[in-house]
């Protein structure tokens, strides 16, 4: 159970990535009308953005 | 015979015999030049003068913490319906995140009920709710701030010392810098040293905050994917790191800088005067007295202060500020 917690709260900032800074990258544009490049829709635009950007911070350990 | 030669008191004696040349004081002085019996002299006055700023009215603290903490949870279906401002809900989160650690931190020296008394309940009513807004369990809060007070300025042993930092700008940038995941600042260091500890307390303070950063990030998700991310930003996410920021430069940097070797009694926080004022800066331009009777509530500190002065200046405490 310990290391499931802990190895949850390695990956956190991948999944804090997609479970709040997609939709919240997307909301934001929405409320904006800031229309995505090449077509495609806010939340996949946020999704582009925000998974990455976790999965960078779970790598290097930092947000900037 | 020249002033500097040794005066040979009791030739019999050998070396034993010589007086010192250079005259020194009958008593060993203090660093602050006080010997033993005026230092004795000075607590007993220092503290029956704080004595009379112990205690006092703690309810106004209780009413603030569940009043705030009542308020704020309502901002969430507020928001949802869209029934709220939500500029004001942000800039009030922001205020009870931060503020909610000024009522936590009279529970956590058990100010408003100590153990055995009647109103126990409430001091640990008061410092649970008062912190969730900034998603630190009051369990961890209260046993990292008595190692703070236990260990003040030890940069092994103090679980605050991270925050130490050159000047004022970095030290903003460092109450940010310490939050990041692989950095061994603020909260993270704060788990280390329970994991340390080993104590059941320990373990009980870990489990508390491993479950409320867990309920932070579900409700998080949960209204991100429900269409209302922005209302979450704006309630929760923000002012947490908002009231984390300001609560780390105020409480703990402004205060302490610098930290290096200030571990006696009279030297672990400053007397300072802060841009802000007495009341935006939570009363830390005094935190001094807080180190040294952390039962005077914080709003009689600046009182204290003024009353316990000359004896501070008489043991050597820079005062010139206030």
């Amino acid at each position: 159970m310990q290391a499931a917690v802990k190895g949850l709260f390695h990956w956190m900032p991948l999944l804090f990535g997609i479970g709040f800074i997609a939709p919240l990258i997307a909301q934001v544009m929405v409320r904006f009308d800031v229309v995505p490049p090449l077509g495609i829709t806010p939340l996949a635009f946020g999704l582009l953005v925000g998974a990455p950007w976790g999965l960078v911070t779970v790598i290097r350990g930092r947000w900037l | 015979m020249s002033e500097a030669d040794p005066v040979i008191l009791r030739p019999d004696l050998g070396d034993a015999g010589v007086a010192p040349s250079i005259d020194r004081p009958a008593l060993p002085l203090g660093p602050e030049g006080l010997d033993r019996h005026t230092r004795r002299d000075l607590l007993k006055e220092e503290m029956a003068i704080a004595r009379e700023f112990h205690g006092g009215r703690m309810w106004p603290y209780a009413v603030a913490a569940f009043g705030c903490f009542a308020v704020w949870l309502s901002f969430f279906p507020l928001g949802i319906m869209g029934q709220i401002n939500l500029g004001l809900a942000f800039v009030l989160s922001c205020i009870f995140a931060t503020g909610g650690y000024v009522t936590s931190h009279e529970a956590m020296h058990s100010n408003i009920g100590r153990p055995g008394e009647k109103t126990r309940w409430l001091n640990e009513a008061v410092g649970a709710v008062s912190t969730i807004p900034i998603v630190f369990p009051f369990s961890m809060a209260r046993m990292m701030h008595l190692e703070h007070h236990y260990h003040c300025n030890d940069p092994v042993k103090d679980p605050d010392y991270t925050d130490e930092a050159p000047n004022a700008l970095m030290a903003w940038y460092k109450t940010w810098y310490n939050r990041q995941p692989g950095v061994d600042g603020s909260i993270h260091h704060y788990k280390r040293i329970l994991a340390e500890m080993g104590t059941p307390e320990a373990a009980r303070a870990l489990k508390e905050t491993m479950l409320l950063q867990l309920v932070f990030m579900a409700v998080l998700f949960t209204m991100a994917w429900s269409g209302y991310a922005i209302e979450a930003a704006l309630i929760w996410w923000l002012p947490r790191h908002i009231g984390l920021s300001y609560i780390r430069f105020y409480l703990s940097w402004a205060p302490h800088h610098p930290r290096e070797g200030k571990t006696a009694r009279y030297e672990q926080a400053n007397i300072f005067k802060s841009r802000l004022g007495h009341v935006l800066s939570m009363g830390m331009e005094t935190h001094l007295i807080h180190h040294l009777y952390p039962g005077i509530p914080n709003h009689r500190t600046r009182q204290a202060y003024l009353a316990l002065k000359p004896i501070l200046e008489k043991r050597g405490v820079d005062v010139s500020a206030i």
